[in-house]
């Protein structure tokens, strides 16, 4: 009896220490150990800059590793975020130029930094060639997002359209929590200006996007 | 020399772009398979795996001395399959260590470089004859050729980086609140005409870890792993990772545990 004790004691012991090893660290020491990592890891021209490397509490709690999922009070928490951070242009006009709007969403440009330099211009890119399919026949464009060709037609330009697609392009997470989607005017990436004539690409029954 | 290396490059870029464009749509990557596959026996990242073997052997620094008696893991001077066994723990620095950052060590200790400005010039211009880091990690690496992949999480800070790898893969933040998991999560996802890896497929990020450092056409350089991620750091719009910090090891760390298996054969090519 003594001597199954003794026995149980030498064999489990390395497995136990083998347990240990395989699950260290934990969650908290992982962030904690990774979050000073980030600190001391990126270097920029100006100090603010690296304060786009700290994170909000919706990008957080959207940070989710392998198949984790978000619970139903992260997601309303993300989307009442999102509902608060939307702010509409001061003209109060929601359907801007869309022929800037097809500038911009060619643009893929602005704000990087490189070589101890901040990419200034006069405004940002507005990326969306990036990730979705645009007009019709168009062969440069990314597959991450949906495609957008003949967002219009589906959906026509109403002023509700309109003010959908405006608080979506301005911050996705209000209807989409955690999407891969940036929130472009939350995050600052735009401004409210360039989201009405990202607008008026996507429903303006003139806009290349919605030719046939 | 010089002259015959553009104009290698040139012609791939040539073809890489022209099948990338016919392929449209649908999933791209056949086109440039075509192209990477003309370029397999003539990559000009050849000439940098020279000038690394050059490099290696010679009597430079302050010190003057060669990096023969560098220890990448399997003791001074054994290279072979030493950078498949990248990142790792090593106790002189106490610290776990990339490829990259073990040369930094190196250079500095036994050559007398100062690490600042070896740094500064670790990654060359576009069109440049490379730096000297370049050329050591293509060369170094090629002395793995033919081995597999084999990155242990044995000591507790290896499972640390690792950890944090993951954690920093999955991580979400500045103005186009992208992690790396954002564009590298899926398959068959595309940026423009560019595919992305899907990293979380085994055949995919085995197909990176075995192809880096690689010639890029686009850049007529050889670039490597730390490169490559502060590439992707600047396309996300966050600050300048800073070369062989923690992050960058953090992520190679992750990356290349989940590529174990892969047979390593560089020089890649890169459009």
């Amino acid at each position: 009896m003594r001597k199954a004790w003794l026995k149980w004691t030498i064999l489990g012991a390395p497995a136990l220490i083998a347990a240990g090893c395989a699950t260290y660290p934990d969650q908290p020491t992982t962030r904690q150990i990774a979050e000073k990592m980030v600190s001391e890891g990126f270097s920029a021209p100006m100090p603010a800059l690296l304060k786009r490397l700290v994170q909000d509490k919706s990008q957080q709690i959207c940070s989710r590793i392998g198949d984790a999922k978000l619970t139903q009070e992260e997601a309303t928490e993300v989307v009442k975020l999102a509902r608060e951070s939307i702010k509409y242009p001061a003209s109060g006009k929601l359907v801007g130029d869309w022929k800037r709007g097809d500038q911009l969403a060619h643009d893929g440009a602005g704000d990087r930094i490189q070589f101890g330099r901040l990419e200034k211009r006069k405004e940002n890119g507005g990326l969306c060639q990036n990730c979705h399919a645009l007009a019709p026949g168009e062969i440069n464009v990314g597959n991450v997002g949906p495609s957008l060709t003949g967002y219009g037609l589906q959906r026509g330009n109403s002023e509700a359209i309109a003010k959908l697609t405006y608080e979506r392009i301005y911050n996705a997470w209000a209807y989409s929590p955690c999407s891969n989607m940036p929130r472009l005017g939350a995050t600052g990436h735009l401004t409210p200006e360039q989201v009405t004539h990202m607008v008026a690409y996507l429903i303006d029954p003139a806009s290349p996007i919605n030719q046939r | 020399m010089r002259r015959t290396r553009e104009g290698i490059a040139a012609a791939a870029i040539a073809c890489v772009a022209f099948c990338g464009t016919a392929l449209a749509q649908s999933k791209a990557d056949d086109g440039l398979a075509v192209g990477r596959q003309m370029l397999a026996e003539d990559n000009p990242g050849e000439l940098w795996i020279d000038q690394g073997k050059k490099l290696f052997y010679e009597k430079r620094g302050p010190k003057n001395a060669s990096l023969e008696q560098c220890d990448f893991g399997l003791g001074p001077g054994k290279l072979e399959g030493a950078s498949a066994q990248l990142p790792r723990y090593f106790p002189d620095t106490d610290k776990v260590q990339d490829l990259e950052s073990r040369l930094l060590t190196c250079m500095v200790q036994l050559q007398g470089f100062k690490r600042e400005d070896i740094v500064k010039t670790a990654i060359s211009p576009a069109g440049s004859r490379g730096s000297d880091v370049e050329a050591l990690a293509i060369y170094i690496t090629s002395r793995s050729n033919g081995m597999t992949m084999n990155v242990r999480l044995a000591h507790p800070k290896e499972r640390e980086m690792y950890k944090a790898g993951e954690y920093l893969f999955h991580r979400r933040s500045g103005q186009t609140d992208f992690a790396c998991v954002t564009c590298h999560g899926e398959p068959d996802k595309r940026i423009r005409l560019q595919d992305l890896v899907h990293m979380t497929d085994k055949k995919q990020i085995q197909e990176v870890v075995s192809t880096w450092p690689a010639y890029r056409g686009a850049h007529y350089v050889v670039r490597t792993m730390q490169w490559r991620l502060y590439d992707c750091f600047w396309q996300m719009r966050l600050p300048e990772l800073e070369y062989a910090s923690d992050v960058s090891i953090a992520l190679t760390t992750y990356l290349h545990y989940q590529g174990n298996g892969a047979v390593i054969r560089v020089p890649g090519f890169k459009r």
